[in-house]
């Protein structure tokens, strides 16, 4: 509950950030180790393959994976060094309760001590206040297993109906777009398919900083013949050598695609039997885009007609293609919007379903693909099946022995979680793999229900600083201290391999769940020894969903290096490329490819509506908001480690030339950035590689340096996601450096 | 530009064969199998010369003993000849402070000195006038006072003996004579 | 074991993105204690993202070591230029300012000279060495000459180059445009010219943009 318990400056210089950098030992000529460890690396969707070298149970270095085909030993830099996150003086051996008599805040308790107030409270709150007034936040770069365990622990053994997870943040904008269009939220292609599309569009994605390898694949499909085409209010290295760049205006995406649309129509730039065929509803959406001309798309977007038409002519004739998009067009209050406009300029083409002919989100979180889709979500049900639907409840309920009466009904998602805590209606919150206080929008409003929670207790194996507000910190687990299943990007299933202990007292985050499950007398299901008991069950539950598991097994991915899902049945290889012709799956049970009654695809209507905080007056400028290569997500551990640190130290504001002559700015000034929520002073990085209205920030650094101080909550409706990248603000010079700069800067 | 000569892996900046380039370039050439290669005159001249310094050194130890022992041994007095009663020692240095010799007067004008050094491993040997002996109490080795000749005990070789001269009341110590084994 | 000949590193400096994975693996090394062995130059980081890796190109004659008082570089059989070697080293920079590529790079706290021997350890027994094996983007490529052909068929190596007037060969091949009819590189012929040729990146954006006036 409440406020820290002493300052943040005394709880960093026990808890860190604190940097690690190779050490002496490891420097040591010829030191062999004891074992070479397969696995994936612990960071992003991309889900690189590599090995670990482990000596004296300490991960001390790593080797490349030169067989794991999607990599093929390429790695960026967070998996070359993430092995510093292991053995770090900032590991948290110990349970720990606040105190606020203890230097940096917390004190260690005994774990058996710690799992039993846990459930103490637990129950206290649940019969004082109701089940659902306990939530879970819950995070997409646990292994597979884990994100079943969670859902079967909020849904079966806590009975909330809150729960959700971090992946609200990310991707459920694609998924809710591609579920409206397909039916299924998967990839449609494996990234082979690139490799001779003749057109690449990207949108909204900053590949090569954000998923580099998959850079390697656009620039080898450039290599065979294709065009790039990229989207993106900055020029990032992957559109540094494109063919053609739209510097789109952030925000706008959907009326883009509906402008290019529009254009495939007027010049019959599409597949007339694909459409009539394998698709529903177009005739609406190509009435609605009739308001689309290009004079009125150039004036939404920012974009310049003549490179609207290019692009529509490059799209509409080319006979392979690859669209992929990222949080750039899915981060709005209408990403739903933005996404089904993507996805109709794919289904208008036909290009999908076949060889080299191909769309895809790119995943952003390491699991983020298999954590979106066996039931921590608020509405959700292994296999990705509906926590609404009475079939998909009553067939999960008969796999984990229960009654379909016995699952809660569908919940609220997470930053509506944190509107409950507002409310009242949610006195306690258990967060695993969750930074919320550094990736939620409007973090000054989430500190506020952070400090009205009656309980709080997070677990993980820092102490992020979400958790300097908790009352319980329970040791988690890193990712080369457990197994399990992922699921990357492409939709491959891969395997996690344990390479070293847990040290201290920290423990497997399963059993960390199971441990309270246990002290809550409540641990019927919630039994399993090991994650391939997990796994085996997971198959089960979700066998005959759409997300359908049940014919992968561990032996299975090791052999092939990764089962791609659907795999229905022990026999089956997986299914790399979705939505071919005559390809069957249980929704349509054999008449079309897509995964809805008739088999067809769906066009809908894409509307365009403006960003919920557009410019005005008073804060005449976009902040748009991002990441850097070197840094993951909140940071919690590639802030930590040294190298890391050293090539990116601190979060810089990207701002034109022009914008910032008429501000007084030069490269390296102290600038304050304002929006109506809060305000943020950092040095500024004047670049011509960004549209002159707008101004970027990278967000994983956290307290004063986050950019999540200015953006706002605003969510799509359908999917909940925040409108992260666009926002109102005002820019100025500081008078002086902020407070943060003379203490402890590099680690705030 | 691929180099002139065929067993080299480089061309120098001048462009001219690896043969004409000034003696320290060949000297100390960059490839690393040059650098490592030692050429058969080399070897032999490093042999050859190695071999002879040797030599030259065996001779200068020589040559340096041999002066050593032309030259004159020093004169030093040791005592006078009231200072001992009969059956009295002395310690003294000759012929140089870091040799410890022992005089011993056997009787009214015999007197015998040795250095003092036990030949078996060098402790101070003590002279036991009364027994006639000179014991050294390491190993319990025994010498005749009067010849210094080993009886008992580990040592094999006899003392060195000092010769003495009396002068006037005055004892000097003239020389050593080399113990033969 | 001699690195093969059949095999060489390609260095296409257009498909580097900036990450740093380069710099970062070769870190990992033990034989140098940690330090990284080759640089990234940000080439003008106002005007554009563009990112050079700066790695070793192994010249077949090569000038660090003709200039080298110590007598600290050595080349290999293999046509590999060895790193300066610490008992000799003195630190003198000669070979810092002689490089006409900038590469060699002086460690002032250690006084000595380092700079990338092609991660000998690893390529003389038949491994990619760590920079070319990680390169998401494989600006740095380290394959036969087979691979190559397959993967790039629009651009072609060459590995001359003219520098005022010596004209070096290396070992490394840089890649340019296959239609480009040159014969070497020209590495000092931009010199007196902008950083990014034709202001590539101002006319790009504004080109294409439509700006509204804001206040």
């Amino acid at each position: 509950m409440t406020a820290t318990p002493v300052s943040n400056i005394n709880i960093i210089e026990q808890f860190g950030p604190h940097l690690a950098y190779t050490k002496a030992a490891n420097l040591d000529t010829g030191l062999e180790p004891d074992k070479i460890v397969q696995t994936h690396c612990c960071f992003c969707g991309q889900q690189c393959g590599l090995q670990l070298k482990v000596k004296n149970n300490e991960v001390i270095g790593f080797e490349p994976w030169y067989d794991f085909p999607f990599n093929r030993g390429k790695l960026c830099p967070k998996g070359v060094k993430r092995y510093l996150q292991g053995a770090h003086p900032d590991r948290l051996l110990h349970a720990y309760q606040l105190d606020k008599s203890a230097q940096g805040g917390f004190s260690p308790m005994a774990y058996e001590a710690a799992i039993n107030r846990v459930a103490a409270e637990i129950k206290r709150i649940q019969s004082e206040y109701g089940p659902h007034a306990f939530g879970l936040l819950s995070g997409a770069s646990l292994t597979t297993e884990k994100t079943y365990l969670m859902g079967k622990f909020a849904h079966m053994c806590l009975k909330t109906s809150n729960i959700d997870y971090n992946g609200r943040l990310c991707m459920v904008s694609a998924a809710a777009g591609n579920k409206k269009a397909f039916g299924i939220d998967r990839a449609a292609n494996s990234w082979s398919d690139i490799l001779k599309a003749e057109v690449v569009w990207i949108s909204g994605a900053n590949v090569a900083e954000c998923a580099p390898i998959t850079t390697d694949y656009v620039w080898q499909a450039r290599e065979n013949g294709a065009k790039i085409i990229v989207v993106d209010p900055r020029i990032t290295p992957i559109a540094r050598t494109c063919d053609l760049f739209l510097p789109v205006k952030p925000g706008r995406d959907v009326a883009l695609f509906n402008g290019i649309l529009h254009l495939m129509i007027k010049n019959d730039w599409l597949d007339h039997d694909f459409i009539e065929q394998q698709t529903v509803g177009f005739e609406t959406v190509a009435q609605h885009v009739k308001q689309w001309s290009p004079p009125r798309t150039a004036k939404v977007t920012g974009i310049a007609e003549k490179a609207i038409h290019q692009a529509a002519e490059w799209w509409g004739t080319a006979s392979t293609s690859f669209l992929m998009h990222a949080r750039g067009i899915e981060h709005h209050s209408h990403g739903v919007q933005n996404v089904m406009g993507a996805i109709n300029i794919v289904l208008a083409s036909g290009r999908i379903g076949r060889e080299y002919c191909g769309y895809a989100t790119i995943t952003g979180q390491g699991n983020g693909q298999g954590g979106r889709e066996h039931g921590q979500k608020c509405d959700q049900l292994p296999g990705a099946r509906d926590l609404g639907n009475p079939e998909h409840r009553a067939y999960v309920a008969g796999v984990w022995g229960i009654s379909p009466d016995d699952l809660p009904p569908p919940g609220v998602d997470a930053y509506e979680i944190m509107r409950k805590i507002d409310a009242g209606e949610i006195k306690g919150l258990l967060t695993v793999c969750f930074n919320p206080l550094v990736s939620l929008p409007d973090n000054n409003y989430v500190r506020q229900q952070l400090e009205k929670l009656e309980f709080f207790v997070a677990i993980d194996f820092f102490l992020n600083e979400t958790a300097h507000h908790a009352d319980i910190i329970l040791p988690g687990s890193l990712h080369e201290e457990d197994e399990g299943t992922v699921t990357t990007a492409e939709g491959r299933v891969i395997k996690i391999n344990k390479a070293v202990d847990c040290p201290g007292e920290a423990r497997q985050d399963w059993r960390i769940i199971q441990d309270i499950a246990k002290a809550l007398d409540r641990e019927q299901g919630l039994t399993f020894t090991s994650p391939a008991e997990m796994f085996d069950e997971l198959r089960r539950a979700s066998k005959g969903g759409v997300a359908d598991y049940s014919g992968i097994t561990y032996e299975k991915i090791e052999r092939q290096h990764g089962v791609f899902w659907p795999c229905p049945n022990d026999d089956h290889p997986g299914t790399p490329r979705l939505f071919e012709p005559d390809s069957w799956n249980p929704v349509a049970q054999g008449k079309g490819p897509f995964y809805f009654a008739d088999g067809k695809a769906r066009f809908n209507v894409a509307e365009y509506s403006p960003p919920a905080e557009d410019v005005d007056a008073e804060y005449p400028i976009i902040l748009t908001t991002g990441r850097v290569g070197s840094q993951f997500l909140s940071g919690t551990q590639t802030r930590r480690i040294g190298p890391l640190i050293d090539q990116y130290p601190e979060p810089r504001l990207e701002i034109h030339p022009l914008l910032a002559g008429r501000l007084g700015l030069a490269d390296g000034d102290w600038t304050t950035v304002e929006s109506r929520r809060g305000h943020c002073t950092l040095r500024a990085r004047v670049l011509k590689t960004i549209r002159p209205d707008t101004v970027f920030i990278p967000y994983h650094w956290a307290g004063p340096k986050s950019a999540n101080q200015l953006t706002i909550s605003a969510q799509d409706p359908i999917s909940k996601i925040p409108e992260f990248k666009v926002c109102a603000v005002r820019v100025k010079k500081a008078d002086v450096p902020p407070a943060y700069a003379s203490q402890l800067e590099a680690q705030q | 530009m691929t180099p002139q000569d065929p067993d080299r892996l480089t061309v120098p900046p001048d462009g001219q064969p690896h043969s004409e380039q000034p003696r320290w370039r060949q000297d100390f050439p960059i490839e690393w199998a040059q650098d490592a290669y030692i050429s058969r005159r080399d070897f032999t001249r490093f042999m050859v010369l190695t071999s002879l310094a040797f030599v030259v050194g065996q001779f200068a130890i020589l040559f340096q003993n041999f002066l050593r022992r032309l030259g004159q041994p020093p004169r030093q007095e040791i005592a006078g000849i009231d200072e001992l009663p009969p059956g009295g020692t002395r310690v003294f240095h000759y012929p140089d402070p870091r040799t410890p010799c022992i005089l011993v007067r056997l009787g009214e004008s015999a007197f015998v000195a040795y250095e003092q050094q036990c030949t078996h491993l060098a402790c101070p040997v003590i002279p036991r006038p009364e027994t006639g002996h000179l014991h050294c109490p390491c190993h319990e080795g025994l010498f005749d006072l009067f010849t210094g000749r080993p009886l008992a005990g580990p040592p094999r070789r006899p003392l060195a003996r000092v010769r003495l001269e009396l002068q006037g009341s005055k004892i000097y110590a003239v020389g050593v004579e080399e113990a033969l084994a | 074991m001699p690195v093969s000949n059949d095999k060489a590193f390609f260095i296409d400096p257009g498909r580097c993105i900036g990450c740093q994975a380069c710099v970062q693996a070769c870190t990992e090394c033990d034989t140098h204690k940690g330090q990284s062995m080759i640089q990234l130059d940000f080439i003008d980081p106002l005007n554009s993202p563009q990112t050079g890796p700066v790695v070793c190109m192994h010249c077949t004659s090569p000038t660090c070591a003709e200039v080298c008082p110590a007598d600290a570089i050595k080349i290999t059989d293999d046509g590999v230029v060895q790193t300066a070697r610490k008992p000799r080293c003195i630190a003198c920079n000669h070979c810092v300012l002689a490089c006409p590529f900038g590469v060699p790079k002086m460690h002032t706290q250690m006084n000595l000279m380092m700079k990338c021997d092609m991660c000998y350890d690893r390529t003389s027994v038949d491994l990619k060495p760590m920079c070319a094996s990680v390169c998401p983007s494989q600006a740095l490529f380290y394959g036969t000459w087979d691979e190559l052909e397959k993967l790039r068929p629009r651009s072609r190596p060459v590995n001359s180059f003219q520098f005022g007037r010596q004209v070096i060969h290396t070992r490394v091949q840089m890649m340019i445009p296959k239609d480009e009819p040159v014969g070497h590189v020209d590495v000092t012929a931009a010199m007196h010219q902008s950083t990014i040729g034709h202001n590539i990146f101002e006319d790009i954006l504004l080109e294409n943009m439509l700006l509204e006036e804001t206040s």
